[in-house]
């Protein structure tokens, strides 16, 4: 049984984060999203896997390598051109006969595994609030009948939740696959011509999390910290207080004057503090540093990054290998207390958060005392010039002085 | 030169060769051919372009295989010459980029062992080579087998005794090899497997290599192992469309309002005043110069002779032009001469043994490029982009008036720095650059009168092209597109030197192109013309929009908006492409694959 | 389903701007008209479009070569001879229902989703409009076509064509008919459907706009630059004020002191001030200079343009390379035009200045003045007329 990765994608909808990775390799609680997935199915039983790559797929390779870290055996497809989900499961046909098959950006269980991969012929299903932003699930008992397109009023809140089993057959319904209206080839067409033949279980995922737009890693981020067990391995001064579950990793060290209020996640070579509060929810990635008087809270801090002196980071996304100035800030809430907009990709969003900080792509360099509004995004490369003011979308390699 | 690709992994490997195949048709499309391994090597070749190839191409099995374009250089066109060729035993199959030097002896002594020869080129003795020096081992053999030759190649090799394998070797002739997932490339470049994986090792000369479709093993000259990291490549190949235009070449010509913006955008400022390189670059032009050299071939190097005017004008600094091919053989230089480089492509062959020499005797090194990652710019200490987009048709044209730019930039900065021209005179160049995409629309829309006078050109049998000062090495550039594209014979001249010599050649029907400006090279042209009209040509004139006297003097007349004097010769370069590309089509040539040429020439 | 959009024309009235380019490919807020068009089909669900060429046909083929996974096909009407005989030209890539559309006019997604979805045979698209004789006056029935009645001599009705049709393959039954005959005009051809008994069904359209005159495009930038992206790029230096949204491309430089009110945007490799104000709703198109102290309000600026300092810019349109001098003003007011035999009155409106133009400083313009394409003109001047193209005003 292999289990098959779908990890071509760019994720445009998670700029700046993925303008320099796939959206399959964010980190969410110091790992990425990708190996969540791994490990869960691994957890299930699974040991041999195909991922599907593209997009920069050099980032997924020299991550996960051949899967020996594991213990189990993983190979690469590369799909080419990015020409639609069935497109994607098709590359795989000479790599596979009885195997699953998912989304490598959403993040499914392990009990959802065990199901999905005890039921031959079957696929995903979840329940959300929001159902028209996604395609539409008609059951018959617990056979799938039809999967339907986003409609504006859907008539049930069942939703596709992107996991299935499939046999060998998949691949006759995918060579008749046409191209769908945007121009792709749809694995759900093909699930709706192959329902005519065969039976189709619809089976409800218990751990279902889907990340569409940047802020919505924030919530994945603190779901999966409150299941963390504390483990410090690092070095940790006499004078700090580390409280709840907390995770330091290798090399790290923690400086007196620190307070840490888990759950927390601290990577390998990092230098912490002194006199530093890091609060609830944060992820801090490896070869980071988070300085004096400084304040973190919920949170995520890719590799190698810096927030070295006098900075607040709340509600906020911050990208690998970034240096905040001294003095630099974020703000994370309104005065008004409203929900937070933002601009994404040149569009308004409403986020329907009250807390939102800036979420900010890799290499950003921000001067001394330079200031973020709530929900700037910021691109990669981008240089904030001394007490520059940053707000609303921002191009990569912008400078605003 | 020619194209070659391997190909070792899952997918269909006819499909795959083909469609790479066409992505490296501009290097030479005189014939091509693949061939596949399922129990046997399965060829197909033919003549022509690979459009044709393709609308035949047999439904062969197998998952290995190489492909050739060709672009004839030993033996004629013909079926039997074309690659791959095989070994006598019909196992091995070969397909060679470059020239074997010795090949009649080794061939001589091949058929007194008793093999068969199918074809006249030279790149088939690798082949039987190969099967003469086969033990157990392909790249054993391979390698014994290169050892005997001399000359240039890029090779990739393939038996139907280890068919999973395809074996590469190179020496002075590019050979990329593409990492993939379960599948591996080889390549004469990256394009070839571009669509495929951004992932490549590059091999380095005399080094050969075995790929499987799951492994690598690179061999240096000495047959010892090495180990090569993979790097990948940023950009893509956007392959241009013709967009309604009737050839890649005019499209081009019509590109240039844009493709003049793209060498100024993000390095000139016209509030501030300034004009900005790269960091590398910057280093290069601020420390002392004593001397610069530009190297180049062909259109580049008249793009040189252009630079040249403008550098020692604005920057007082010698300035030496030298043919690339011609520069090894001689030319002083040391530590505190500037190389300039200037290769649209990136691996023009003789421009790079040329900086290669350059960087032996401790120059520096600044190349002037349209491709990010070409082998030109790992050369050099610095680069600077002509961000022309690719150019398909094989006539430089848009990539001409590009390096003229940067050159005229590199020039103002070194001024600058020198002080040798103050800050308002660097404000007026700058107003003449913003304003280039304007003058070159102006040029372009006398398309009609130029087609007008195009007419006249096309029943001659030479045409001389005629100038001074600056506009001497543009009558050399409309010279050379007039010959690449329409086979007239033509030649340009410097104005003052038709009485040395060539004026023997004029009589009634050698029609004359002069370039006339109205700087301080004026009166005297006008008076090279009346010197031409004097012995019976007619007289075309390029001249300044402002121009009332040259009617006078000329019998036709294309305007060119005014400017200043050294920017004037980029409406008039555009001016020169028209008229070559209305006389080549007005005759029914070829024009974006003139006979016998490729685009980007890596033989030398 | 596919949809054939009609690219042909020249768009003669909208002179000088379409001396050197498409009606279609004017732009506003940064985009050729046609590319709101493209977007709006695209989103409607089609995947295949036909687009009818013909004057300066190369400028559309080389903007919209590979655009975003959409299968676009190109056919020439070498002629302009009429709507209906540009749709002719489409006639062997139809194999069943589609629809016709202008690349002139900008309607949006949702009714062309409607026109799709509707199930009548024959159905059309039409608008609520306070001047129906502009276009051609409407009359409906039950939801059905009754009449169309071209060029009334009163206002009457209250809806007009859009000229958006969803027809069956063998309306080219009844075009060939009629082109033979030498009517050209897709409102003729369905009169004559109508006439031979078919019923057109009518579907009211939520937002529609076309670009007949050289001053619509000020009012269309208005409308559409709120769909824009906003976002800023390049180099914003310190004592910058942003206000709303505004669009900065990458490569553009703010200096400082500009003062920015959106919706404005701004196109890329600019340089902008110091101490420039741009107010909204204006569009500045790539690689133009604005020096400084200049203030530009709800104007339409192309590329590669200059506008010296000190110059006052509103409710105008400056096309492509058009170099003016400081000091430069164009008064915005009230003025009548003489059109098509009638006269119109005009508020509000700047200057229309052509391509590849030069001013001298001190330029004056009176209000609704255009210029055409590579004029010159002199240091303080006031023009007062139209300016025709080629022209030198000494």
């Amino acid at each position: 049984m292999k289990c098959v990765i779908l990890a071509a994608g760019e994720g445009k909808r998670v700029h700046p984060l993925t303008f320099t990775r796939p959206k399959v390799m964010i980190p969410i609680g110091n790992k990425p999203i990708l190996e969540w997935n791994l490990l869960n199915a691994i957890d299930a039983g699974i040991r041999e896997f195909v991922f599907v790559v593209s997009y920069k797929s050099e980032m997924v390779r020299s991550y996960f390598g051949n899967g020996e870290k594991w213990n189990v055996k993983i190979e690469y497809v590369n799909q080419g051109e990015p020409l639609g989900t069935a497109h994607a499961i098709s590359v795989v046909e000479k790599f596979v006969k009885d195997f699953i098959v998912l989304c490598g950006d959403t993040i499914f269980g392990k009990k959802d595994f065990k199901n999905i991969v005890k039921t031959k012929n079957s696929m995903g299903l979840a329940k959300v609030e929001n159902a028209k932003e996604y395609g539409i699930i008609e059951l018959d008992k617990e056979n799938v009948v039809k999967i339907y397109e986003k409609m504006d009023e859907p008539f049930t809140n069942i939703i596709n939740g992107g996991i299935y089993h499939f046999n060998s057959k998949i691949f006759n319904y995918i060579r008749k696959t046409k191209k769908s209206p945007r121009g792709e080839f749809e694995i759900t067409d093909s699930i709706n011509m192959m329902i005519k033949d065969t039976n189709l279980k619809g089976i409800f995922l218990k751990n279902w999390r889907d990340v569409v737009y940047p802020w919505h890693l924030l919530d994945a981020n603190e779901e999966i910290l409150k299941k963390i067990d504390k483990k410090i391995d690092g070095t940790v001064e006499k004078n700090t207080t580390i409280k709840g579950k907390v995770i330091i990793g290798k090399n790290s060290t923690i400086m007196n004057g620190s307070y840490i209020e888990g759950p927390v996640v601290i990577g390998e070579n990092c230098k912490i503090g002194p006199n530093c509060y890091i609060r609830p929810y944060t992820s801090i990635g490896n070869d980071c540093h988070v300085g004096n008087a400084c304040e973190v809270k919920n949170s995520i801090i890719l590799n190698n990054s810096n927030v070295p002196h006098q900075n607040y980071v709340g509600d906020s996304i911050i990208g690998e290998n970034c240096n905040l100035g001294a003095g630099s800030k974020v703000a994370n809430l309104r005065l008004d207390k409203k929900n937070i907009s933002v601009v994404l990709n040149g569009n308004k969003l409403n986020t329907n958060r009250r807390k939102l900080g800036v979420i900010m792509g890799d290499n950003v360099q921000t001067g001394i005392n330079s200031m973020m509004n709530v929900g700037t995004i910021i691109g990669n490369n981008c240089f904030l010039g001394l007490g520059a003011i940053a707000k609303d979308e921002i191009k990569p390699y912008a400078m605003i002085l | 030169m020619c194209g070659i690709i391997g190909y070792t992994g899952f997918r269909d490997a006819n499909k795959v060769l083909i469609d790479s195949l066409k992505r490296l048709e501009y290097r030479g499309y005189d014939s091509a051919g693949i061939s596949v391994i399922h129990k046997k090597q399965q060829v197909y070749k033919q003549v022509g372009e690979i459009k044709a190839l393709e609308k035949n191409l047999p439904d062969f099995k197998g998952t290995v295989g190489v492909g050739h374009t060709r672009w004839a250089t030993h033996g004629g066109v013909t079926k039997e010459n074309a690659h791959p060729h095989l070994s006598s035993n019909k196992k091995i199959a070969v397909v060679h980029n470059g020239i074997i030097e010795n090949f009649s002896k080794l061939r001589e002594n091949l058929i007194k062992k008793g093999y068969k020869f199918a074809s006249q080129t030279d790149s088939e003795v690798i082949a039987h080579l190969i099967e003469d020096n086969y033990k157990d081992n392909l790249e054993k053999a391979v390698y014994s087998a290169l050892k005997k030759v001399e000359g240039y190649y890029a090779i990739v090799v393939t038996s139907t005794d280890e068919p999973d394998k395809i074996v590469g070797a190179r020496k002075d002739s590019p050979l990329v090899i593409g990492v993939g997932d379960n599948e591996n490339f080889l390549g004469s470049d990256i394009t070839a497997f571009l669509k495929y994986t951004k992932r490549v090792v590059f091999l380095n000369d005399g080094e050969l290599c075995a790929v499987t479709n799951k492994d690598i093993k690179i061999f240096d000259e000495n047959n010892k192992a090495v180990k090569r990291d993979e790097q990948v490549i940023k950009w893509d190949y956007k392959d241009a469309e013709k967009s309604g235009f009737s050839h890649f070449m005019l499209k081009e010509i019509f590109d240039q309002p844009d493709t003049v913006h793209h060498v100024i955008r993000g390095r000139v400022s016209e509030i501030d005043r300034a004009i900005q390189f790269n960091e590398n670059v910057e280093n290069l032009l601020s420390n002392g110069l004593d001397s610069i050299h530009i190297v180049a071939c062909g259109t580049s190097y008249y793009a040189g002779l252009v630079g040249k005017y403008m550098l020692e004008k604005l920057t007082g600094i010698p300035v030496i032009v030298e043919l690339a091919s011609e520069y090894r053989y001689f030319g002083t230089r040391d530590e505190n001469s500037l190389i300039i480089g200037v290769t649209q492509s990136g691996e023009t062959l003789d421009t790079l043994a040329a900086l290669k020499e350059a960087k032996n005797s401790g120059c520096r090194i600044l190349v002037i490029t349209n491709v990010i990652g070409s082998t030109a710019t790992r050369l050099s200490d610095g680069y600077i982009l002509t961000q022309s987009g690719p150019e398909i048709g094989v006539a430089a044209t848009k990539t001409f008036t590009s390096q003229i730019l940067v050159l005229c930039l590199i020039a103002l900065k070194i001024g600058m720095l020198k002080n040798k021209i103050g800050a308002d005179e660097v404000y007026k160049y700058i107003l003449q650059l913003k304003e280039l995409p304007r003058k070159v629309r102006q040029a372009l829309d006398q398309s009609d009168e130029i087609l007008k006078i195009a007419n006249q050109l096309k029943n001659t049998q030479s045409v001389f092209f005629i100038g001074r000062g600056i506009n001497y090495p543009l009558s050399l550039e409309g010279a050379l597109k007039l010959k690449e594209i329409s086979y007239l014979h033509a030649e340009g001249f410097a104005a003052g030197e038709l009485k040395h010599g060539p004026f023997a050649l004029l009589t009634k029907i050698t029609p004359v192109v002069a370039i006339v400006t109205k700087d301080f090279t004026y009166e005297k042209l006008l008076a090279n013309i009346g010197e031409v009209k004097a012995r019976g040509p007619k007289v075309i004139a390029i001249a300044d929009e402002n121009d009332t006297e040259i009617e006078k003097h000329a019998d036709f007349v294309i305007r060119f908006p005014s400017n200043s004097d050294i920017m004037s010769c980029i409406p008039i370069i555009v001016i020169l492409q028209l008229l070559a590309y209305h006389v080549a089509n007005l005759r029914g040539c070829s024009i974006d694959k003139p006979r016998n040429l490729a685009k980007s020439v890596t033989v030398e | 389903m596919k949809a054939v959009i009609l690219a042909a024309g020249e768009g003669k009235r909208l002179r000088p701007f379409t001396e050197t380019i498409p009606k279609v490919m004017l732009p506003v807020a940064n985009k050729p008209v046609l590319e709101y068009v493209v977007d709006a089909v695209k989103k409607s669900g089609i995947a295949e479009i036909i687009i009818v060429v013909g004057y300066k046909k190369e400028v559309i083929m080389e903007y919209f070569k590979e655009y975003k996974g959409l299968k676009i096909s190109y056919v020439t009407q070498d002629k302009q001879l009429g709507t209906a005989h540009a749709l002719l030209q489409a006639k062997s890539r139809i194999k069943e229902t589609f629809i016709v559309i202008s690349g002139d006019n900008i309607v949006d997604q949702k009714s062309i989703s409607q026109l799709i979805k509707d199930q009548s045979k024959y159905s059309m698209l039409i608008k609520e409009h306070p001047h129906p004789s502009k276009y051609g006056a409407v009359f409906i029935e039950k939801g059905k076509l009754k009449e169309i009645v071209e060029k009334p001599k009163e206002e009457i009705g209250k809806f007009i064509s859009t000229g958006i049709y969803k027809l069956p393959k063998s309306i080219f039954k009844t075009v060939e008919e009629l082109t033979s005959r030498g009517t050209n005009d897709l409102t003729s051809v369905i009169q004559e459907v109508m006439k031979n008994g078919e019923e057109i069904n009518t579907i009211k359209a939520e937002s529609w706009m076309d670009i007949v005159y050289p001053w619509d495009l000020i009012q269309i930038n208005e409308a559409m630059i709120h769909s824009s992206k906003f976002s800023v790029g390049g180099v914003v230096e310190k004592e910058v004020t942003i206000k709303g949204d505004v669009s900065i491309g990458k490569d553009t430089t703010i200096y400082s002191g500009c003062y920015i009110v959106g919706p404005v945007v701004i196109g890329e490799g600019c340089e902008i001030g110091p101490n420039a104000c741009i107010f909204p709703s204006t569009t500045i198109g790539n690689n133009s200079v604005v020096h400084p102290f200049s203030e530009i309000r709800n104007s339409v600026i192309m590329d590669d343009t200059h506008i010296g300092s000190n110059s006052f810019i509103k409710n105008s349109i400056i096309a492509r390379g058009t170099i003016i001098s400081n000091n430069f003003s164009c008064i915005s007011g009230d003025n009548t035009v003489e059109i098509d035999g009638e006269f119109k009155k005009l508020e509000n409106l700047g200057a229309m200045i052509g391509e590849d133009c030069t001013f001298g400083s001190h330029v004056v313009i009176d209000p609704g003045i255009i210029i055409g394409r590579k004029c010159n003109i002199e240091s303080m001047k006031k023009i007062t007329k139209n300016v025709t193209s080629n022209t030198k005003v000494m």
